[in-house]
Protein backbone atom coordinates (compact mmCIF):
# COMPACT_ATOMS: atom_id res chain seq x y z
CA UNK A 1 0.00 0.00 0.00
CA UNK A 2 1.40 3.38 -0.89
CA UNK A 3 0.99 5.91 1.88
CA UNK A 4 -1.66 8.50 1.24
CA UNK A 5 -0.39 11.99 1.10
CA UNK A 6 -2.40 14.55 2.95
CA UNK A 7 -2.80 16.61 -0.21
CA UNK A 8 -4.45 13.68 -1.94
CA UNK A 9 -7.30 13.57 0.56
CA UNK A 10 -7.83 17.35 0.68
CA UNK A 11 -10.35 17.38 -2.20
CA UNK A 12 -12.18 14.45 -0.60
CA UNK A 13 -12.47 16.34 2.68
CA UNK A 14 -13.87 19.35 0.88
CA UNK A 15 -16.35 17.07 -0.89
CA UNK A 16 -17.77 16.14 2.53
CA UNK A 17 -19.56 19.45 2.41
CA UNK A 18 -21.76 18.16 -0.34
CA UNK A 19 -23.11 15.41 1.90
CA UNK A 20 -26.85 15.88 2.37
CA UNK A 21 -28.14 17.57 5.51
CA UNK A 22 -24.83 17.86 7.29
CA UNK A 23 -23.52 21.36 6.70
CA UNK A 24 -27.05 22.74 6.84
CA UNK A 25 -27.03 22.02 10.57
CA UNK A 26 -23.31 22.13 11.37
CA UNK A 27 -22.61 25.56 9.96
CA UNK A 28 -25.34 27.52 11.76
CA UNK A 29 -24.54 25.56 14.89
CA UNK A 30 -20.87 26.48 14.93
CA UNK A 31 -21.89 30.06 14.19
CA UNK A 32 -24.24 29.92 17.18
CA UNK A 33 -21.47 28.54 19.38
CA UNK A 34 -19.50 31.69 18.84
CA UNK A 35 -22.33 33.94 20.05
CA UNK A 36 -22.33 35.16 23.64
CA UNK A 37 -24.69 32.88 25.57
CA UNK A 38 -27.19 35.68 26.30
CA UNK A 39 -27.78 36.09 22.59
CA UNK A 40 -28.69 32.46 21.98
CA UNK A 41 -32.41 31.91 21.54
CA UNK A 42 -33.50 29.10 23.89
CA UNK A 43 -36.77 28.55 22.02
CA UNK A 44 -34.85 28.10 18.80
CA UNK A 45 -32.66 25.46 20.41
CA UNK A 46 -35.68 23.64 21.87
CA UNK A 47 -37.26 23.72 18.42
CA UNK A 48 -34.12 22.33 16.79
CA UNK A 49 -33.83 19.58 19.35
CA UNK A 50 -37.51 18.65 19.12
CA UNK A 51 -37.26 18.53 15.34
CA UNK A 52 -35.02 15.48 15.49
CA UNK A 53 -36.20 12.44 17.43
CA UNK A 54 -32.74 10.90 17.88
CA UNK A 55 -31.19 14.10 19.14
CA UNK A 56 -34.12 14.74 21.48
CA UNK A 57 -33.75 11.22 22.87
CA UNK A 58 -30.03 11.74 23.47
CA UNK A 59 -30.67 14.99 25.29
CA UNK A 60 -33.34 13.42 27.51
CA UNK A 61 -31.14 10.45 28.38
CA UNK A 62 -28.22 12.65 29.19
CA UNK A 63 -30.29 15.11 31.24
CA UNK A 64 -31.66 12.17 33.25
CA UNK A 65 -28.25 10.70 33.98
CA UNK A 66 -26.81 11.00 37.49
CA UNK A 67 -23.88 13.01 36.13
CA UNK A 68 -26.13 16.01 35.71
CA UNK A 69 -27.95 15.39 38.95
CA UNK A 70 -31.43 15.28 37.43
CA UNK A 71 -33.81 12.39 37.64
CA UNK A 72 -37.17 13.46 36.24
CA UNK A 73 -36.55 15.35 33.04
CA UNK A 74 -39.49 14.52 30.80
CA UNK A 75 -39.76 17.31 28.26
CA UNK A 76 -37.28 18.47 25.68
CA UNK A 77 -37.51 21.96 27.10
CA UNK A 78 -36.58 20.87 30.62
CA UNK A 79 -33.80 18.69 29.20
CA UNK A 80 -32.40 21.72 27.37
CA UNK A 81 -32.56 23.80 30.53
CA UNK A 82 -31.02 21.02 32.65
CA UNK A 83 -28.12 20.46 30.29
CA UNK A 84 -27.44 24.07 29.44
CA UNK A 85 -27.28 25.62 25.99
CA UNK A 86 -23.65 25.00 25.20
CA UNK A 87 -23.90 21.33 26.04
CA UNK A 88 -27.02 20.98 23.88
CA UNK A 89 -25.14 22.50 21.00
CA UNK A 90 -22.33 20.04 21.56
CA UNK A 91 -24.77 17.12 21.55
CA UNK A 92 -26.37 18.41 18.34
CA UNK A 93 -22.99 18.74 16.76
CA UNK A 94 -21.97 15.26 17.86
CA UNK A 95 -25.14 13.73 16.48
CA UNK A 96 -24.78 15.56 13.19
CA UNK A 97 -21.21 14.45 12.78
CA UNK A 98 -22.24 10.92 13.62
CA UNK A 99 -24.52 10.93 10.60
CA UNK A 100 -21.87 11.83 8.09
CA UNK A 101 -20.43 8.33 8.35
CA UNK A 102 -22.56 5.68 6.65
CA UNK A 103 -22.90 2.58 8.88
CA UNK A 104 -20.85 0.36 6.56
CA UNK A 105 -17.90 2.75 6.46
CA UNK A 106 -16.94 2.77 10.13
CA UNK A 107 -13.35 1.65 10.66
CA UNK A 108 -13.29 2.10 14.41
CA UNK A 109 -16.79 1.11 15.46
CA UNK A 110 -19.18 4.00 16.00
CA UNK A 111 -19.95 3.28 19.66
CA UNK A 112 -16.23 3.09 20.54
CA UNK A 113 -15.52 6.33 18.73
CA UNK A 114 -18.33 8.25 20.39
CA UNK A 115 -17.63 6.74 23.79
CA UNK A 116 -14.10 8.10 23.50
CA UNK A 117 -15.21 11.49 22.14
CA UNK A 118 -17.99 12.06 24.66
CA UNK A 119 -15.80 10.62 27.41
CA UNK A 120 -13.05 13.05 26.52
CA UNK A 121 -15.60 15.88 26.44
CA UNK A 122 -16.83 15.06 29.94
CA UNK A 123 -13.33 14.58 31.36
CA UNK A 124 -12.17 17.85 29.75
CA UNK A 125 -15.06 19.65 31.40
CA UNK A 126 -14.37 18.01 34.76
CA UNK A 127 -10.67 18.83 34.52
CA UNK A 128 -11.43 22.43 33.40
CA UNK A 129 -13.50 22.92 36.55
CA UNK A 130 -10.87 21.32 38.76
CA UNK A 131 -8.05 23.51 37.51
CA UNK A 132 -10.09 26.70 37.18
CA UNK A 133 -10.19 27.01 33.38
CA UNK A 134 -12.80 29.74 32.82
CA UNK A 135 -14.92 28.09 30.10
CA UNK A 136 -15.64 24.43 30.99
CA UNK A 137 -18.24 24.13 28.23
CA UNK A 138 -15.69 25.19 25.64
CA UNK A 139 -13.45 22.47 27.04
CA UNK A 140 -16.36 20.05 26.66
CA UNK A 141 -16.83 20.99 23.00
CA UNK A 142 -13.11 20.76 22.23
CA UNK A 143 -12.97 17.35 23.91
CA UNK A 144 -15.95 16.17 21.90
CA UNK A 145 -14.42 17.26 18.60
CA UNK A 146 -10.71 16.60 19.17
CA UNK A 147 -10.73 13.44 17.05
CA UNK A 148 -12.70 14.91 14.14
CA UNK A 149 -9.90 13.70 11.88
CA UNK A 150 -10.82 10.08 12.63
CA UNK A 151 -14.14 10.72 10.86
CA UNK A 152 -12.25 12.29 7.97
CA UNK A 153 -9.92 9.31 7.67
CA UNK A 154 -12.85 6.93 7.95
CA UNK A 155 -14.56 8.61 5.00
CA UNK A 156 -11.60 9.60 2.87
CA UNK A 157 -9.51 6.43 3.03
CA UNK A 158 -11.71 3.77 4.62
CA UNK A 159 -9.77 0.62 3.74
CA UNK A 160 -6.30 2.00 4.48
CA UNK A 161 -7.58 3.42 7.74
CA UNK A 162 -9.06 0.05 8.69
CA UNK A 163 -5.67 -1.58 8.15
CA UNK A 164 -4.09 1.18 10.15
CA UNK A 165 -6.42 0.53 13.11
CA UNK A 166 -5.82 -3.20 12.83
CA UNK A 167 -2.05 -2.63 13.00
CA UNK A 168 -2.46 -0.35 16.04
CA UNK A 169 -4.62 -2.96 17.76
CA UNK A 170 -2.16 -5.77 17.10
CA UNK A 171 0.90 -3.75 18.10
CA UNK A 172 -0.78 -2.13 21.16
CA UNK A 173 0.41 1.24 19.80
CA UNK A 174 -1.22 4.66 19.71
CA UNK A 175 -3.47 5.25 16.71
CA UNK A 176 -1.65 8.39 15.54
CA UNK A 177 1.64 6.46 15.49
CA UNK A 178 0.07 3.80 13.30
CA UNK A 179 -1.39 6.52 11.05
CA UNK A 180 2.03 8.11 10.61
CA UNK A 181 3.42 4.75 9.60
CA UNK A 182 0.61 3.46 7.40
CA UNK A 183 -1.06 6.59 6.01
CA UNK A 184 1.75 9.11 6.07
CA UNK A 185 -0.37 11.62 8.00
CA UNK A 186 -2.45 11.64 11.19
CA UNK A 187 -6.05 12.41 12.12
CA UNK A 188 -4.73 15.67 13.58
CA UNK A 189 -3.74 16.91 10.15
CA UNK A 190 -6.82 15.65 8.31
CA UNK A 191 -9.10 16.89 11.11
CA UNK A 192 -7.63 20.36 10.81
CA UNK A 193 -8.55 20.54 7.12
CA UNK A 194 -12.21 19.80 7.86
CA UNK A 195 -12.28 22.05 10.95
CA UNK A 196 -10.99 25.00 8.93
CA UNK A 197 -13.30 24.21 6.06
CA UNK A 198 -16.26 24.25 8.45
CA UNK A 199 -15.02 27.42 10.15
CA UNK A 200 -14.74 25.88 13.61
CA UNK A 201 -13.57 28.29 16.35
CA UNK A 202 -9.80 28.80 16.18
CA UNK A 203 -9.07 27.34 19.62
CA UNK A 204 -11.07 24.18 18.90
CA UNK A 205 -9.21 23.79 15.59
CA UNK A 206 -5.92 24.09 17.50
CA UNK A 207 -7.01 21.25 19.77
CA UNK A 208 -7.85 19.10 16.74
CA UNK A 209 -4.46 19.82 15.18
CA UNK A 210 -2.11 19.71 18.18
CA UNK A 211 -3.57 17.29 20.76
CA UNK A 212 -0.90 14.67 20.04
CA UNK A 213 2.05 17.07 20.04
CA UNK A 214 4.49 16.09 22.74
CA UNK A 215 7.00 18.89 22.44
CA UNK A 216 6.25 22.57 22.81
CA UNK A 217 2.45 22.45 22.43
CA UNK A 218 1.13 25.48 20.59
CA UNK A 219 -2.00 27.50 21.31
CA UNK A 220 -3.77 28.34 24.56
CA UNK A 221 -4.46 26.17 27.62
CA UNK A 222 -7.23 24.31 25.80
CA UNK A 223 -4.75 22.17 23.84
CA UNK A 224 -2.88 20.73 26.86
CA UNK A 225 -6.15 20.39 28.79
CA UNK A 226 -7.76 18.23 26.11
CA UNK A 227 -4.50 16.39 25.46
CA UNK A 228 -4.34 15.27 29.11
CA UNK A 229 -8.05 14.38 29.16
CA UNK A 230 -7.59 12.31 26.01
CA UNK A 231 -4.66 10.46 27.63
CA UNK A 232 -6.64 9.85 30.82
CA UNK A 233 -9.56 8.46 28.83
CA UNK A 234 -7.26 6.12 26.95
CA UNK A 235 -5.85 4.63 30.16
CA UNK A 236 -9.29 4.45 31.79
CA UNK A 237 -11.59 2.32 29.68
CA UNK A 238 -12.65 5.15 27.37
CA UNK A 239 -10.04 4.68 24.66
CA UNK A 240 -10.21 3.20 21.21
CA UNK A 241 -11.31 -0.23 22.38
CA UNK A 242 -7.91 -1.90 22.43
CA UNK A 243 -4.98 -2.13 24.86
CA UNK A 244 -2.48 0.67 24.34
CA UNK A 245 0.84 -0.17 25.95
CA UNK A 246 1.51 3.19 27.54
CA UNK A 247 2.14 4.99 30.76
CA UNK A 248 0.88 8.54 31.19
CA UNK A 249 3.16 10.66 33.30
CA UNK A 250 1.38 13.98 33.86
CA UNK A 251 4.29 15.64 35.65
CA UNK A 252 6.61 14.52 32.86
CA UNK A 253 4.26 15.54 30.04
CA UNK A 254 4.96 18.86 28.37
CA UNK A 255 1.19 19.51 28.29
CA UNK A 256 1.20 19.66 32.08
CA UNK A 257 4.15 22.06 32.05
CA UNK A 258 2.23 24.27 29.59
CA UNK A 259 -0.89 24.22 31.77
CA UNK A 260 1.21 25.21 34.77
CA UNK A 261 2.52 28.17 32.75
CA UNK A 262 -1.07 29.30 32.23
CA UNK A 263 -2.18 28.49 35.80
CA UNK A 264 0.88 28.79 38.11
CA UNK A 265 -1.16 27.60 41.11
CA UNK A 266 -1.25 24.17 39.48
CA UNK A 267 2.41 23.66 40.30
CA UNK A 268 1.37 22.92 43.89
CA UNK A 269 -1.62 20.84 42.97
CA UNK A 270 -2.09 17.35 44.36
CA UNK A 271 -1.79 15.52 41.06
CA UNK A 272 -2.76 12.15 42.46
CA UNK A 273 -5.90 13.64 43.94
CA UNK A 274 -6.77 15.41 40.68
CA UNK A 275 -6.42 12.20 38.73
CA UNK A 276 -8.29 10.20 41.36
CA UNK A 277 -11.10 12.78 41.20
CA UNK A 278 -11.21 12.33 37.45
CA UNK A 279 -10.98 8.57 37.95
CA UNK A 280 -13.84 8.77 40.43
CA UNK A 281 -16.04 10.46 37.83
CA UNK A 282 -15.01 7.94 35.20
CA UNK A 283 -17.53 5.28 36.24
CA UNK A 284 -20.40 7.70 35.83
CA UNK A 285 -18.95 9.06 32.62
CA UNK A 286 -18.87 5.53 31.20
CA UNK A 287 -22.49 5.13 32.32
CA UNK A 288 -23.58 8.36 30.60
CA UNK A 289 -21.73 7.52 27.42
CA UNK A 290 -23.26 4.07 27.35
CA UNK A 291 -26.70 5.54 28.03
CA UNK A 292 -26.29 7.81 25.02
CA UNK A 293 -24.68 5.44 22.57
CA UNK A 294 -25.83 1.96 23.40
CA UNK A 295 -29.33 1.09 22.24
CA UNK B 1 -32.30 -0.07 67.01
CA UNK B 2 -29.27 2.19 67.32
CA UNK B 3 -27.28 0.02 64.94
CA UNK B 4 -30.04 -0.05 62.34
CA UNK B 5 -30.47 3.69 62.61
CA UNK B 6 -26.76 4.33 62.22
CA UNK B 7 -26.60 2.07 59.18
CA UNK B 8 -29.58 3.79 57.62
CA UNK B 9 -28.21 7.22 58.26
CA UNK B 10 -24.85 6.18 56.93
CA UNK B 11 -26.47 5.81 53.55
CA UNK B 12 -27.34 9.47 53.57
CA UNK B 13 -24.40 10.62 51.51
CA UNK B 14 -25.51 14.21 51.52
CA UNK B 15 -24.28 14.43 55.08
CA UNK B 16 -21.27 16.78 54.91
CA UNK B 17 -19.65 14.81 57.75
CA UNK B 18 -18.64 12.18 55.20
CA UNK B 19 -16.59 14.70 53.25
CA UNK B 20 -14.89 15.67 56.51
CA UNK B 21 -14.25 12.02 57.39
CA UNK B 22 -12.84 11.54 53.88
CA UNK B 23 -10.50 14.51 54.40
CA UNK B 24 -9.34 13.26 57.81
CA UNK B 25 -8.52 9.86 56.32
CA UNK B 26 -6.72 11.48 53.40
CA UNK B 27 -4.68 13.74 55.64
CA UNK B 28 -3.65 10.97 57.97
CA UNK B 29 -3.26 8.00 55.64
CA UNK B 30 -3.07 9.32 52.08
CA UNK B 31 -6.07 7.18 51.10
CA UNK B 32 -8.43 9.23 48.97
CA UNK B 33 -12.06 8.62 48.04
CA UNK B 34 -13.42 10.87 45.26
CA UNK B 35 -16.92 12.21 45.87
CA UNK B 36 -18.43 9.70 43.49
CA UNK B 37 -17.06 6.88 45.66
CA UNK B 38 -18.24 8.26 49.01
CA UNK B 39 -20.81 5.50 49.20
CA UNK B 40 -17.95 3.02 49.66
CA UNK B 41 -16.56 5.07 52.51
CA UNK B 42 -20.03 5.35 54.02
CA UNK B 43 -20.53 1.60 54.03
CA UNK B 44 -17.15 1.07 55.73
CA UNK B 45 -17.95 3.77 58.26
CA UNK B 46 -21.32 2.15 58.93
CA UNK B 47 -19.63 -0.92 60.40
CA UNK B 48 -17.44 1.14 62.71
CA UNK B 49 -20.39 3.37 63.60
CA UNK B 50 -22.36 0.31 64.69
CA UNK B 51 -19.40 -0.96 66.68
CA UNK B 52 -19.03 2.26 68.63
CA UNK B 53 -22.78 3.04 68.64
CA UNK B 54 -22.35 6.36 66.88
CA UNK B 55 -25.78 7.61 65.86
CA UNK B 56 -24.72 9.84 62.98
CA UNK B 57 -21.71 10.43 60.73
CA UNK B 58 -21.15 13.69 62.61
CA UNK B 59 -21.00 11.84 65.92
CA UNK B 60 -18.59 9.34 64.44
CA UNK B 61 -16.44 12.14 63.02
CA UNK B 62 -16.24 13.58 66.51
CA UNK B 63 -15.03 10.24 67.84
CA UNK B 64 -12.55 9.98 64.99
CA UNK B 65 -11.00 13.33 65.79
CA UNK B 66 -11.29 13.47 69.57
CA UNK B 67 -8.13 12.99 71.55
CA UNK B 68 -7.77 9.72 73.37
CA UNK B 69 -9.38 7.30 70.95
CA UNK B 70 -8.35 9.03 67.73
CA UNK B 71 -5.45 6.78 66.78
CA UNK B 72 -7.12 3.53 67.71
CA UNK B 73 -10.35 4.38 65.91
CA UNK B 74 -8.50 5.51 62.79
CA UNK B 75 -6.58 2.27 62.71
CA UNK B 76 -9.80 0.27 63.00
CA UNK B 77 -11.48 2.34 60.27
CA UNK B 78 -8.46 1.90 57.96
CA UNK B 79 -8.68 -1.84 58.58
CA UNK B 80 -12.29 -1.71 57.40
CA UNK B 81 -11.37 0.37 54.34
CA UNK B 82 -8.59 -1.94 53.18
CA UNK B 83 -10.27 -5.21 54.13
CA UNK B 84 -10.60 -7.80 51.39
CA UNK B 85 -7.84 -6.28 49.31
CA UNK B 86 -5.54 -9.26 49.59
CA UNK B 87 -6.06 -12.02 47.11
CA UNK B 88 -3.87 -13.23 44.29
CA UNK B 89 -4.02 -11.42 40.94
CA UNK B 90 -6.17 -8.78 42.60
CA UNK B 91 -5.11 -6.21 40.02
CA UNK B 92 -5.02 -7.64 36.53
CA UNK B 93 -4.39 -4.17 35.01
CA UNK B 94 -1.27 -3.91 37.17
CA UNK B 95 -0.02 -7.25 35.83
CA UNK B 96 -0.80 -6.09 32.27
CA UNK B 97 1.11 -2.85 32.86
CA UNK B 98 4.09 -4.89 34.11
CA UNK B 99 3.92 -7.16 31.10
CA UNK B 100 3.28 -4.59 28.38
CA UNK B 101 4.94 -1.38 29.53
CA UNK B 102 7.08 -1.56 32.64
CA UNK B 103 9.11 -4.74 32.21
CA UNK B 104 9.93 -4.08 28.54
CA UNK B 105 11.16 -0.62 29.62
CA UNK B 106 13.27 -1.96 32.51
CA UNK B 107 14.62 -4.97 30.57
CA UNK B 108 15.72 -2.70 27.74
CA UNK B 109 17.53 -0.30 30.05
CA UNK B 110 19.17 -3.08 32.09
CA UNK B 111 20.29 -5.19 29.16
CA UNK B 112 21.88 -2.08 27.62
CA UNK B 113 24.10 -2.06 30.70
CA UNK B 114 24.71 -5.79 30.53
CA UNK B 115 22.49 -6.75 33.48
CA UNK B 116 20.24 -9.80 33.32
CA UNK B 117 18.75 -9.95 36.81
CA UNK B 118 15.59 -8.40 38.25
CA UNK B 119 14.98 -7.54 41.90
CA UNK B 120 11.45 -7.19 43.24
CA UNK B 121 10.35 -6.37 46.75
CA UNK B 122 6.97 -6.84 48.30
CA UNK B 123 7.22 -4.54 51.33
CA UNK B 124 4.46 -5.39 53.78
CA UNK B 125 3.62 -8.69 52.12
CA UNK B 126 1.11 -9.71 54.82
CA UNK B 127 0.11 -13.35 54.27
CA UNK B 128 1.97 -13.65 50.96
CA UNK B 129 -0.66 -13.22 48.24
CA UNK B 130 1.28 -10.45 46.52
CA UNK B 131 4.73 -12.09 46.31
CA UNK B 132 3.21 -15.39 45.14
CA UNK B 133 1.31 -13.49 42.43
CA UNK B 134 4.53 -11.84 41.29
CA UNK B 135 6.38 -15.16 41.37
CA UNK B 136 3.72 -16.85 39.20
CA UNK B 137 3.72 -13.94 36.77
CA UNK B 138 7.51 -13.93 36.43
CA UNK B 139 7.71 -17.72 36.10
CA UNK B 140 5.09 -17.59 33.35
CA UNK B 141 7.20 -14.98 31.55
CA UNK B 142 10.48 -16.82 32.07
CA UNK B 143 10.16 -18.64 28.75
CA UNK B 144 9.01 -15.49 26.94
CA UNK B 145 10.02 -11.96 27.80
CA UNK B 146 12.32 -13.06 30.61
CA UNK B 147 14.18 -15.75 28.66
CA UNK B 148 17.80 -15.55 29.76
CA UNK B 149 16.95 -13.47 32.83
CA UNK B 150 16.95 -14.37 36.50
CA UNK B 151 14.94 -12.72 39.21
CA UNK B 152 14.45 -12.66 42.94
CA UNK B 153 11.55 -11.57 45.06
CA UNK B 154 12.03 -10.28 48.56
CA UNK B 155 8.88 -10.39 50.69
CA UNK B 156 8.94 -8.65 54.05
CA UNK B 157 6.53 -7.92 56.85
CA UNK B 158 6.69 -6.78 60.43
CA UNK B 159 4.16 -9.29 61.67
CA UNK B 160 5.60 -12.74 62.52
CA UNK B 161 2.23 -14.46 62.29
CA UNK B 162 1.66 -13.10 58.78
CA UNK B 163 5.15 -14.15 57.74
CA UNK B 164 4.65 -17.70 59.05
CA UNK B 165 1.42 -17.95 57.08
CA UNK B 166 3.11 -16.51 53.99
CA UNK B 167 5.95 -19.03 54.19
CA UNK B 168 3.48 -21.91 54.56
CA UNK B 169 1.71 -20.74 51.41
CA UNK B 170 -1.65 -22.37 52.18
CA UNK B 171 -4.65 -20.64 50.64
CA UNK B 172 -8.39 -21.06 50.38
CA UNK B 173 -10.88 -20.14 47.71
CA UNK B 174 -10.98 -16.41 48.57
CA UNK B 175 -7.24 -15.90 48.07
CA UNK B 176 -7.28 -17.92 44.86
CA UNK B 177 -10.50 -16.60 43.35
CA UNK B 178 -8.73 -14.74 40.54
CA UNK B 179 -6.09 -17.40 39.93
CA UNK B 180 -6.77 -19.39 36.76
CA UNK B 181 -7.24 -23.20 36.95
CA UNK B 182 -4.08 -23.55 34.86
CA UNK B 183 -1.93 -21.60 37.33
CA UNK B 184 -3.51 -23.37 40.31
CA UNK B 185 -2.60 -26.70 38.78
CA UNK B 186 0.91 -25.64 37.90
CA UNK B 187 1.95 -23.87 41.11
CA UNK B 188 -0.21 -25.39 43.87
CA UNK B 189 -0.96 -28.83 45.25
CA UNK B 190 -3.94 -29.93 47.36
CA UNK B 191 -3.46 -29.31 51.08
CA UNK B 192 -6.83 -30.36 52.46
CA UNK B 193 -10.31 -30.50 50.99
CA UNK B 194 -10.67 -26.74 51.01
CA UNK B 195 -7.17 -25.38 50.60
CA UNK B 196 -4.19 -25.49 48.27
CA UNK B 197 -0.50 -25.10 49.10
CA UNK B 198 2.17 -23.39 47.00
CA UNK B 199 4.63 -25.82 45.41
CA UNK B 200 8.26 -25.81 46.51
CA UNK B 201 9.23 -24.39 43.13
CA UNK B 202 6.96 -21.37 43.68
CA UNK B 203 8.11 -20.91 47.26
CA UNK B 204 11.76 -21.05 46.23
CA UNK B 205 11.31 -17.89 44.15
CA UNK B 206 10.63 -15.83 47.25
CA UNK B 207 12.82 -14.89 50.18
CA UNK B 208 10.74 -14.03 53.26
CA UNK B 209 12.18 -11.79 55.92
CA UNK B 210 10.97 -9.76 58.87
CA UNK B 211 11.63 -6.08 58.20
CA UNK B 212 10.34 -3.07 60.05
CA UNK B 213 10.07 -0.29 57.46
CA UNK B 214 10.98 2.14 60.23
CA UNK B 215 14.24 0.36 60.91
CA UNK B 216 16.88 2.51 59.20
CA UNK B 217 19.69 0.03 59.71
CA UNK B 218 17.89 -2.67 57.70
CA UNK B 219 16.32 -0.36 55.13
CA UNK B 220 19.67 1.13 54.17
CA UNK B 221 20.96 -2.21 52.89
CA UNK B 222 18.06 -3.16 50.63
CA UNK B 223 19.51 -1.66 47.46
CA UNK B 224 19.16 -2.24 43.75
CA UNK B 225 15.39 -2.85 43.51
CA UNK B 226 13.64 -2.62 40.14
CA UNK B 227 10.12 -2.78 41.55
CA UNK B 228 8.76 -2.18 45.03
CA UNK B 229 5.19 -3.05 46.01
CA UNK B 230 3.93 -1.49 49.22
CA UNK B 231 0.19 -1.80 49.32
CA UNK B 232 -1.84 -0.26 52.17
CA UNK B 233 1.09 -0.24 54.60
CA UNK B 234 2.10 3.42 54.74
CA UNK B 235 -1.47 4.43 55.49
CA UNK B 236 -0.87 3.45 59.10
CA UNK B 237 2.28 5.62 59.40
CA UNK B 238 2.42 9.23 60.54
CA UNK B 239 3.70 11.82 58.08
CA UNK B 240 7.25 11.87 59.45
CA UNK B 241 7.62 8.07 59.25
CA UNK B 242 6.04 8.03 55.80
CA UNK B 243 8.56 10.55 54.53
CA UNK B 244 11.40 8.55 56.01
CA UNK B 245 10.18 5.30 54.44
CA UNK B 246 9.76 7.02 51.08
CA UNK B 247 13.27 8.39 51.39
CA UNK B 248 14.45 4.81 51.80
CA UNK B 249 12.29 3.46 48.98
CA UNK B 250 13.71 6.14 46.72
CA UNK B 251 17.26 5.05 47.40
CA UNK B 252 16.33 1.33 47.45
CA UNK B 253 14.99 1.67 43.89
CA UNK B 254 17.22 1.78 40.85
CA UNK B 255 16.73 4.82 38.58
CA UNK B 256 13.86 4.01 36.21
CA UNK B 257 12.28 1.69 38.80
CA UNK B 258 8.66 1.75 39.93
CA UNK B 259 6.87 1.81 43.25
CA UNK B 260 3.30 0.56 43.57
CA UNK B 261 0.99 1.57 46.41
CA UNK B 262 -2.59 0.56 47.23
CA UNK B 263 -5.07 1.72 44.61
CA UNK B 264 -6.37 4.75 46.48
CA UNK B 265 -3.11 5.79 48.17
CA UNK B 266 -1.34 9.00 47.27
CA UNK B 267 2.12 10.43 47.98
CA UNK B 268 1.03 14.07 48.09
CA UNK B 269 3.21 16.04 50.50
CA UNK B 270 5.04 12.83 51.33
CA UNK B 271 7.49 12.69 48.46
CA UNK B 272 7.60 14.66 45.22
CA UNK B 273 10.54 12.95 43.57
CA UNK B 274 8.43 10.15 42.14
CA UNK B 275 6.33 10.69 39.02
CA UNK B 276 2.75 9.44 39.16
CA UNK B 277 2.24 7.34 36.03
CA UNK B 278 -1.14 6.11 34.77
CA UNK B 279 -1.27 2.80 33.00
CA UNK B 280 -4.45 1.34 31.58
CA UNK B 281 -6.40 0.67 34.77
CA UNK B 282 -3.45 1.05 37.16
CA UNK B 283 -1.22 3.66 38.78
CA UNK B 284 2.49 3.48 39.57
CA UNK B 285 5.18 5.80 40.90
CA UNK B 286 8.26 6.12 38.73
CA UNK B 287 11.76 7.09 39.85
CA UNK B 288 13.14 9.10 36.92
CA UNK B 289 16.75 8.42 35.95
CA UNK B 290 19.33 11.05 36.84
CA UNK B 291 19.28 13.90 34.35
CA UNK B 292 15.71 13.18 33.23
CA UNK B 293 13.93 16.28 31.97
CA UNK B 294 10.18 16.38 31.59
CA UNK B 295 8.43 16.32 28.23
CA UNK B 296 9.17 14.37 25.11
CA UNK B 297 7.92 11.04 26.41
CA UNK B 298 5.61 9.31 23.92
Amino acid sequence: MSPHKLEEIRPQVKALEAMPAVPAIVLPLTAMLQLPSDQVDVDKVVELVSYDGTIAAHCLRMANSPLFGRGNTETVRSAVLALGLKRIEAILLGCCLNRIVPPDKWALDAVTFWRHSLGCALVSRKMAKLIGYPDPEKAYLAGLLHDLGILVNTLACTEDFRRCIQAAREGHVALHRSEEEHLGFTHCQSGKILAEHWHFPADVTEVIEFHHDVVAPRGGPLVPLVRLSDLLCRVRDLGYGYYEAMGVDFAGDSAWATLVEHYPALANMDLARLTMDVDGAMGEIVAVVDAVFKP
Amino acid sequence: MGVVKAARESEDLRDPAYLKIRDVIYQVSGIYQPEEKLYLLASRCARRMSAVSAKSPAEYLERLTARGNREEELRLLLNEITIGETYMFRSQPQIEALRNVILPQILKAKSAMGFKRLHLWSAGCSTGEEPYTLAMFLLEESEKMLAGWTFDILATDLNDRSLTAAKAGIYGEYALRSTSPLLRKKYFRPYDDKQLQATDQLKSMIRFDRVNLNDDSKMTFLKGMDLIFCCNVLIYFDLGSKRKVMQHFHSNLLPGGYLFLGHAESLYQVDDRFHLVHFPGAIGYWKPPVGYTSGGKP
